[in-house]
Parts: C-alpha cells; sequence; structure tokens
C-alpha cells in the first residue's frame, strides 16, 4: 500500500465514522445527524486549530503552549466587532478607558526607553521604579472610574463597552488579527531574551488573557457571559417558521425542527470547510515556497542559517505570529458557533494540550497530518465517553447490582476521556513518533 | 500601639500565608528543577504528580479516620503521607520503566521528553479523577489553629488578631526539614554527589562509572517524594481538586525559572518570591495602611494593586522581569 | 531531519522546557559490552592496526597501529585532521573499530564499552568538558573514585602532592579554576581510579605557554611513577621531547613511528611537522 493510498484511507476512516455517527446508533453511535454535524464542526476548527499550531512547531520548531489564549482573544474579537454599539458606554468611560489604556502603555514604552538609553546603574533603577510606580497610579485613577461608569449601564444585559455592531465574519479575521498582535508582544519579548523562553511565556500569557477576560467585566462582561452573539446563518426559529422552507423539508421527509437544525449546522460545516481548505492552501503554498523552504533550512540547522545571514529571531517571531492568528481565527469561528463567550469554559487541557495531541499525532511538520489530527482527535475527544461507558458496562456486567465499585465504575466512566488521550499521545510517541502523516 | 497592630495585620494577612504558600512551592519548584536538572526536560506532568500523591494520601487519611487512628493535634493525612509516598514512588518508578525509558534508550531529544511528558500528564490526570473525582475533597482534621486571633488579642491586648493554622505551621516545618535533609543528600552522600555530577556532565559521569539508570531510578523517588509532600502540604493548607493542582504548574514553573532552572537553592528562592509578589500585590493594603499612616493619610479604597484573579499574572511579570534582566534566573541555572 | 525519529527535536531550543547543558554527546561503539578474551605477549596497551570510523560512518582510521608500555610515555602527533583524536577514542572504545584489536594487560577488549574499559583501568581525560565544572575540586576527585569501594584517601593525597595548588582549591568549585588548574582537576580525577593506563587527549589545549610547560613537567612526573602514558598532543616539539615513544599520524595512517628523538631528528618529519 503507498502511502498517499494510507493517508487517504486515514482520512476515509474519519468520514466514515462521522457518518455513522449520523447514521446508526449501534455501539457508541448516536444516530442523529444533529451530534455528527456538532462533531465535524469542532473538528474542521480543531484542524485549524491544529494547522496554526503546526506552522509553528512543525515548520519552526517553536513550542507553544499558549493555544488557550489565542482562541480566547478570537472569540473577544467576536464581541468587541459583532455586538451592537452602546453610545451611553462609550459616551460615559469609553474614552476613559481607552486614554487609561494608553497611558498604560505609554507607561511601558517609556520604560523600555529608560532602559535602553540611560546608563545602568542605581540612578536608572530609581527612575524606572518611579515612572512605573506613578504611571501604575495614574492609570489606575483614569481606569477605575471609567470602569465602574461603564458597568453600571444595564448590568443585567450589558455593562460592556459594546462592539462595533458590524458583520460577524469580519471578526474571523479581525479574531486573528487580534491574536497575530498579543504574539508579536509576547515572542517580541521571549524570543528576544539569550536562549527563548517561549514554552513558559505562552503557558503564563495565555493565562493571563483568561484572567482578564473573565475579570475585565467593562470589555467582555467576564464571568457573566456575553450570549446571543450575532450569527451568520439564520436561526432555527425563523426557518421553522418560513413556509417555504418547512415545505422543502416536507419534500425530503423531514420534520422542520430537525431540518432547521441539520440546515444551521450544515451551513456552518460549509462555511468552515472553505476557511479550512483556505488556510490548508495556503499553509502549503508556504511550505513550499522559498519562504517555507527557508523556515526548514532554520529548524534543520539554525546555526548554519544564521551563518548564512538568515536573522532567525525575525523568521521565529514571523511564523509564531502567523500560526497564532489562525488560532485567533479558528477561536473566533468557534465562538462564532456557539454564539456566546463564556471566559469560565476556557482550560488549557482542552484548548492547549488537546491541540498539541491533534498535531503530533496527526504528523508534526504535515498540514494534512495536523487536519486529519483534529478531526480524528476531536471525534475521540466526544465519543471516548460513550465507549467509555460501554466498556464499564461490559466490565461491571458480571459483578454484583448494587455494590459499591460497580456503582463508582460506572460513574467514573466518563473522567476516561482524559487518560484515553495521553494514552493514544504515548502510545503514537512511541510507535510512529512522526505521526500517522509523517513529513516528508 | 497603630504601628504594632499594623505589624500584626501584616503578619496575619501577608507573611504568613506568604510564608506557606511559598514553601508549597518551593516543594514543587524543587521537583521540577531536580527533573531539569537530571533528566533534562521540564516535566509537565508534575502537578499531577502532586495530585497523586495527594490523593494516595487521602484515601488512606479517610481508612485511618475510619478506623479511628488520629496524630492527636496535628492532622491525620501526616500518619498517611509515607504511604502517599510509597505510592507515588511506585508510579513515578513505574511510569519511568514503561514510558521514558525506552526514550532514554533512544537518546530521545529533551523536547520529546516533553511531549511525553504531556501524555503522561492527561493519564494521570484522569486517573486522579476516575479515582477520587474531580471534586473538592477536604481531608484537614486535628487541631485547626496553634494561634487563633482570639487569643492572640487576649495575649497583647492587641485590636489586630493574629492567627496561625496548624497547617501553616505544618507546611513551613515540614519543607524547612525536607529542604535540609534534600540538600544533606545532594551535597553530602555519594548518591547525592553522583547526581549532581551526572546533571552537570553526563559523558564525564559515565566514563567515572556512574550508572545513569541508578541516578535516573534515585531522581524519580526523590521527585515523587517531593511532589507527594508538596502535594499534601498544598491540600491541607486549602483544599484538595485535581484540576488546582494542574494549574499550580504555572506558579511552580515560574518559581523554578525565576531561581534558575536546575538550581535547588534557585527553586526555594524562586518559590518564596513568587509566592510574596502574588499575595503582596493581590492583597488589599487597606488595614495595614490604615494602623500605618497617620489619619489624614489614610486610603478609602481597600488599595489592593490587582484583583487576586490575576495571581497568575503576578508570577507571569516577575519572571519576565526577571529573565530580562537576568537570562538564567537569579541563582545561575545551572547543575543541581 | 535526524535519522532517528526521536531524536527530531525540529530545532527547538526553548530553555524553559528542555536542558541541552551537560548532556551526553558520546557515542560509544558498543551500548553493552562483548566478551573479552587472554592474549599473551605485546606491549601493555595498543590499538593494532585498527581501521574504522564513527557510527555508520566512512573509516577515518586506516591499518593504524598505536602503543604504550610501562613506564614509558608515548605521544600521537600530526597535523590536523589526521585523526590523532580519533586514534586514541578508537582504543577507548568510542569508535566502531572495523578491524584490527585493542589489548590492555594481555587481555583483548575490543569488544569492550568505554565505561567498562575505565573498570579494566584505563584512565581517560577528555579535551573538552573534562571536569564536573559545578563541583567543588574534591567532589571532583571524588567522582573520579567513583567505581572504587576502598578506601581512597591515600590517592587523593597522592593527587594533592602531586598537584599541590589543588589541595589550596579543594573546596572551590572547579568551574571557577583557571584554564591550567582545570586540566590539572582532570588528570587528577583520572588518576583517582588508580588507572593502569592515562591516556591525555590534548592536555594543554588553550593554555599559556607557561602553564602548558609545567602541565608537561606534572606529566613526566605522573609516568616517573611508571604508570604508562598516551597523549595526543598539538604542540609536537615540546610533546616529542619528553616523549619515549612517537606517532606521527597523516590521514587516519602511521607516518612515522620512532622514539622521540628520533622523530625530532627525523629530517622529514622536522620539515612536514615540526616547522623545519
Amino acid at each position: 500500500m503507498t502511502d498517499t493510498m494510507k493517508h487517504t484511507l486515514l482520512f476515509v476512516f474519519v468520514g466514515v465514522m462521522i457518518l455513522l455517527e449520523g447514521m446508526t446508533d449501534v455501539l457508541f453511535f448516536s444516530g442523529s445527524w444533529n451530534s455528527a454535524l456538532v462533531i465535524l464542526n469542532m473538528g474542521l476548527i480543531s484542524a485549524i486549530m491544529a494547522i496554526g499550531v503546526n506552522i509553528q512547531w512543525g515548520f519552526a520548531g517553536l513550542f507553544n503552549v499558549g493555544i488557550m489564549g489565542f482562541t480566547a482573544l478570537g472569540g473577544l474579537a467576536v464581541v468587541l466587532v459583532s455586538t451592537p454599539v452602546i453610545p451611553e458606554a462609550w459616551s460615559s468611560g469609553g474614552a476613559g478607558i481607552v486614554m487609561a489604556l494608553v497611558m498604560g502603555a505609554l507607561t511601558v514604552v517609556a520604560a523600555v526607553m529608560i532602559t535602553k538609553f540611560m546608563p545602568a546603574g542605581r540612578l536608572r533603577a530609581l527612575v524606572l521604579a518611579v515612572v512605573m510606580i506613578a504611571g501604575f497610579f495614574v492609570y489606575r485613577a483614569i481606569f477605575d472610574p471609567s470602569v465602574s461608569s461603564v458597568e453600571a449601564i444595564n448590568p443585567a444585559l450589558q455593562g460592556n463597552i459594546g462592539g462595533l455592531g458590524l458583520p460577524v465574519l469580519l471578526a474571523w479575521p479581525a479574531g486573528g488579527l487580534l491574536a497575530a498582535g498579543a504574539a508579536w508582544l509576547i515572542g517580541k519579548t521571549a524570543l528576544g531574551l539569550r536562549s527563548d523562553y517561549l514554552a513558559i511565556a505562552t503557558l503564563g500569557i495565555a493565562e493571563i488573557i483568561i484572567a482578564v477576560l473573565k475579570n475585565e467585566d467593562w470589555l467582555s462582561r467576564g464571568v457573566k457571559n456575553v450570549v446571543g452573539l450575532p450569527r451568520p446563518l439564520p436561526y432555527e426559529v425563523d426557518l421553522q417558521n418560513d413556509p417555504s422552507f418547512v415545505e422543502r423539508a416536507a419534500s425530503w421527509g423531514l420534520d422542520p425542527v430537525t431540518a432547521s437544525t441539520v440546515y444551521v449546522k450544515a451551513g456552518y460545516a460549509l462555511m468552515f470547510t472553505v476557511v479550512l481548505l483556505a488556510l490548508l492552501w495556503m499553509a502549503q503554498m508556504a511550505l513550499k515556497s522559498p519562504w517555507g523552504r527557508m523556515m526548514r533550512a532554520i529548524r534543520d540547522n539554525e546555526t548554519a542559517a544564521e551563518a548564512m545571514g538568515k536573522d532567525v529571531t525575525r523568521r521565529h517571531l514571523q511564523i509564531f505570529v502567523l500560526g497564532s492568528a489562525i488560532c485567533g481565527i479558528a477561536g473566533a469561528m468557534m465562538t462564532t458557533l456557539d454564539s456566546q463567550l463564556t471566559p469560565g469554559s476556557y482550560n488549557p487541557l482542552r484548548f492547549t494540550f488537546l491541540i498539541w495531541v491533534m498535531v503530533i499525532v496527526g504528523g508534526s511538520g504535515n498540514n494534512f497530518g495536523a487536519v486529519l489530527g483534529g478531526m480524528l482527535i476531536w471525534f475521540f475527544w466526544i465519543k471516548v465517553e460513550p465507549m467509555g461507558i460501554l466498556l464499564m458496562e461490559l466490565v461491571t456486567s458480571g459483578m454484583a447490582e448494587g455494590s459499591a465499585l460497580k456503582a463508582h465504575l460506572l460513574e467514573s466512566a466518563s473522567h476516561m476521556r482524559l487518560f484515553t488521550m495521553g494514552l493514544i499521545l504515548l502510545l503514537v510517541l512511541r510507535f510512529s513518533p512522526r505521526g500517522l502523516i509523517p513529513e516528508k | 500601639m497603630d504601628l504594632l497592630n499594623a505589624l500584626v495585620a501584616l503578619t496575619n494577612f501577608v507573611i504568613v500565608p506568604g510564608l506557606a504558600y511559598g514553601s508549597q512551592l518551593a516543594l514543587g519548584a524543587l521537583g521540577v528543577t531536580l527533573i531539569y536538572g537530571i533528566l533534562r526536560f521540564s516535566n509537565f506532568a508534575h502537578g499531577d504528580t502532586m495530585a497523586f500523591g495527594a490523593m494516595v494520601t487521602i484515601l488512606v487519611t479517610w481508612l485511618f479516620q475510619s478506623v479511628g487512628l488520629s496524630a492527636g493535634p496535628l492532622p491525620t493525612a501526616l500518619l498517611a503521607l509515607p504511604f502517599g509516598i510509597l505510592g507515588t514512588i511506585a508510579l513515578a518508578l513505574f511510569t519511568d520503566k514503561t514510558v521514558y525509558r525506552f526514550y532514554r534508550q533512544q537518546k530521545a531529544k529533551p523536547v520529546i521528553f516533553v511531549m511525553v511528558s504531556l501524555g503522561v500528564m492527561f493519564i494521570m490526570n484522569g486517573l486522579v479523577r476516575f479515582i477520587i473525582g474531580p471534586g473538592d475533597q477536604r481531608f484537614t482534621d486535628g487541631e485547626r489553629f496553634v494561634i487563633s486571633a482570639r487569643t492572640f488579642k487576649k495575649l497583647t491586648g492587641l485590636d489586630e488578631g493574629l492567627a496561625i493554622k496548624t497547617t501553616e505551621a505544618l507546611t513551613v516545618v515540614t519543607a524547612v526539614i525536607v529542604v535540609a535533609v534534600l540538600f544533606w543528600f545532594l551535597n553530602k552522600t555519594r548518591t547525592g554527589k553522583s547526581m549532581r555530577a551526572y546533571s552537570d556532565n553526563e559523558d564525564l559521569a559515565l566514563l567515572s562509572g556512574i550508572n545513569p539508570e541508578r541516578v535516573v531510578m534515585y531522581t524519580w523517588m526523590i521527585v515523587a517524594a517531593l511532589a507527594t509532600i508538596a502535594g499534601v502540604l498544598y491540600g491541607l493548607d486549602k483544599s484538595f481538586k485535581p484540576f488546582t493542582y494542574f494549574q499550580l504548574l504555572l506558579p511552580i514553573f515560574a518559581s523554578a525559572i525565576v531561581g534558575g532552572l536546575g538550581n535547588p537553592l534557585g527553586a526555594i528562592a524562586g518559590g518564596f518570591i513568587i509566592a510574596f509578589s502574588e499575595v503582596t500585590i493581590t492583597y488589599a493594603w487597606k488595614k495595614v495602611l490604615t494602623y500605618g499612616l497617620p489619619d489624614s493619610l489614610a486610603p478609602d479604597g481597600l488599595v489592593q494593586l490587582l484583583s487576586t484573579d490575576y495571581k497568575f499574572a503576578v508570577s507571569f511579570a516577575i519572571l519576565i522581569v526577571v529573565l530580562l534582566f537576568k537570562p538564567t534566573g537569579l541563582f545561575k541555572g545551572k547543575a543541581v | 531531519m535526524s535519522d532517528n525519529p526521536y531524536q527530531d527535536d525540529h530545532g527547538n531550543k526553548d530553555a524553559s522546557i528542555t536542558n541541552l547543558k551537560g548532556a551526553g554527546t558520546m557515542q560509544p561503539a558498543h551500548q553493552k559490552s562483548g566478551p573479552t578474551h587472554k592474549v599473551d605477549g605485546g606491549p601493555f596497551l595498543i590499538g593494532d592496526t585498527m581501521t574504522g570510523g564513527y557510527g555508520k560512518g566512512p573509516d577515518i582510521l586506516h591499518d593504524c597501529t598505536i602503543a604504550v608500555d610501562k613506564g614509558e610515555i608515548a605521544v600521537i602527533v600530526g597535523p590536523n585532521g589526521a585523526g590523532k583524536s580519533t586514534a586514541m577514542k578508537a582504543v577507548f572504545g568510542m569508535l566502531n573499530v572495523r578491524s584490527g584489536t585493542v589489548r590492555l594487560d594481555g587481555e583483548d577488549i575490543t569488544q569492550l564499552t568505554p565505561q567498562d574499559r575505565v573498570i579494566k583501568g584505563m584512565g581517560f581525560v577528555p579535551q573538552t568538558s573534562n571536569i564536573f565544572t559545578s563541583m567543588t575540586v574534591e567532589e571532583n576527585l571524588e567522582m573520579g573514585a567513583f567505581i572504587r569501594t576502598d578506601d581512597f584517601r591515600d590517592t587523593m593525597e597522592q593527587v594533592y602532592d602531586l598537584f599541590p595548588i589543588l589541595r589550596d582549591k579543594r573546596n572551590q568549585p572547579a568551574g571557577e579554576l583557571s584554564g591550567g588548574q582545570r586540566q590539572q582537576v582532570a588528570v587528577g580525577r583520572a588518576l583517582m581510579t588508580k588507572p593502569k593506563v592515562l591516556m591525555l587527549d590534548e592536555p594543554t589545549a588553550g593554555v599559556s605557554p607557561i602553564v602548558m610547560d609545567e602541565l608537561f613537567d606534572r606529566i613526566i612526573e605522573v609516568a616517573r611513577t611508571g604508570l604508562p602514558i598516551l597523549m595526543v598532543e598539538q604542540n609536537a616539539k615540546q610533546a616529542l621531547e619528553i616523549a619515549d615513544k612517537g606517532y606521527v599520524l597523516v590521514q587516519g595512517r602511521n607516518a612515522y613511528t620512532g622514539t622521540g628523538k628520533e622523530l625530532l631528528a627525523d629530517p622529514e618529519v622536522r620539515k612536514s611537522f615540526l616547522g623545519g
């Protein structure tokens, strides 16, 4: 069997699994097209995230463990771009907040300038401390009252700065931009240090981003969540009330409720597939371009590349920003799909380390591998729970009814998910360390 | 008198909790730094190793409590701790034998070990949730306070009380003992020295007849013990929840890196630096300042620099500042 | 990309997750020791007509023979890239010797790992990274004696007598010492096993001429105790002056062999390798 055939079969396998999920309810399948499409949609988004990480790790060996943060920034972009404008928020405190943020930024810039241009010594440390502390208090003095006035506006529903009221699809590239901006800042600091500290920097920043989203109520309502975000597709209720849609559904032999949910989810699937294919195509083009060849040359021998006059840090920064932007886009897509932003639900196991499992299992350095890994691992992530319950029922079938162990085992079956992900990762790392679709 | 009150308030709300939290972080960071120095990778499963150790200890504690065994005023968990350590050592050695050793034989690059540790992290995380569930578990018993706020007020006649929880005192005392034993082991014993030698220069260690597998075995045993102790102390002081332990990874890594990865002394210093910066920056200083400053200057607000949810941000900011000025950490990151 | 997928790190050098400092780079010819057998006669230590290279790579040595006998100093010299260090590493088991044998004290040790050769009595001082920089001088010596189960305080005293400066600095981290002092620590560490033969890979690399002279004096002193010394040297002239036996290698082959004096007197050798 040739490699191409094997790889195609792997994709076919994932496809068949999702089809079976829709068609039959034997074993762990649910037999619901709705569920199949839900898996497919998040699988497509996961595949996009995996491409972003694969670009960083596969092409440049950058170990990013802050994927969660970039995804969350994408989500924030959806709120900031697509929710309606709240004029009162801007008139009462918006300007103050912007001014405070500018002040904060200026303080940081001033601090950087001082460290750069003043001779090292006690004086510099003193000036630096004074500027930083003064800057912080000025920032808080402007920031705090503005924030409380913004948060006071209709707190049950809004209490935040609102958005721009633009079409939600614009939020996807905006999410990419936001993530790229953050990545630039992180990369500039962490990659510029004498030896790079990217992993710990991204790990920390991701937590900070989530902390900001959870606490800065003026921005995205914090843990109160933003719900009912605008969506690019019609609402199911509207479809069900549309006579022509009901008629068409009837002609396929579907009831209106099922038809409308499937219609909307299929619509998302289509849009996500378009984005995925576009990004995949671009990633493939980039990989084959002189730029991609240079990236791989740097990866395989950094010293030689440096000797040839390549600015390695700059290239690394470039690719880090690009990869993070892709994660940001995926994050925006995910928030659009959920049509809500819930900062409390971001968890590094799910949003950072699971993506790593996808990349490693799929094949680091291969974009198709990343896509496969994204879809496959997501399928397992969802289906391991029913599989676990099935397994536990089998294991406990011989046990006495009402035994404590049996109850515990059945109850804990749902926790097998993390265990299984670890097992899959270890098995792949051991027996197929380059992943299912290895880099050529 | 006001100054005394301010001092007591400071001790009560900043210094005592900071010392306890710092000790817990230091013990965690020591484990990370030992693995980094000797096995040469950052172990992402460390938080979950701590959770596993704490879990075994909790289960044994419950067993002891159910048969009525107790340590008097001290938490029963102290009696269960040795069993927790043994269980975690068994798990660590089993993991090494079944997972990590293969990669050593392959002479795999450290970053591959990092990925492997991600897999181990998932498995341990799942295992702990599978056995004890994802929820909060409390297992502290015995005397709650060494000094309660009320007793302190009665004793001294001050307005401010100073409360020292048993678990806090226990944490600091245990940490001091453990660190002293560890340093004695690393610096004075033949095995300890061979571990440092292996960390310093693997090739030369081999040529000197040091058996790497033995060094690795001892390292895992020590790290498992450290992780269990840190996990149990943290759980006693706060509470046990698997996800919290996983999240401790960031401050623990930050401590180890701030101090200089691979340097045990640095790990301890780093632990306290991170702990105290978190506590001081997220503490509402109103009380202390009201006592400490003349009435005209007394603050109106809470004088809290940042909300407590930003404690991760604090660890991280400290980390960046340190790395900007000292790229290898405060104590030059070198051999164990 | 590395051939071994487990060694493919994608060029990652992230210091916050991986520690590349002090990691092993040694690629011994054997991971596990094979059998040894007795052979009669011959010099005390000999690498006999060795042909081989690193791993599966091309041959670097071609029928190269290096030997040293009791009470002798043997020196390997030659131009850059002649395979001097390689020849010594072959004797020490770091090279795939495809034909030829290595014999020590009447025993064929060709199949042994470097570690087991140390146990058989070979003391080896690598050219670089030859001390534990973060450990004190005394700890370095203790680690040298790691395989010994008997009391090694006498040996340590002997090392201190040989290198008095080390006694003064015994509690100082070895990494803080000067270049010459570090080399003394390195040699001292190797002597702690009470080796039957001492092998030095360019002991004077990177030290000043004065220090170099002193190091040579010490090496002669060690040799006078009856310990055979095999040494690779860049400074051919000085090295041959103290050598009982000299090997001039060119492109992995023996070009000239003789006593130090003979080689120094040989006009061909003088012209080609000693600068006239």
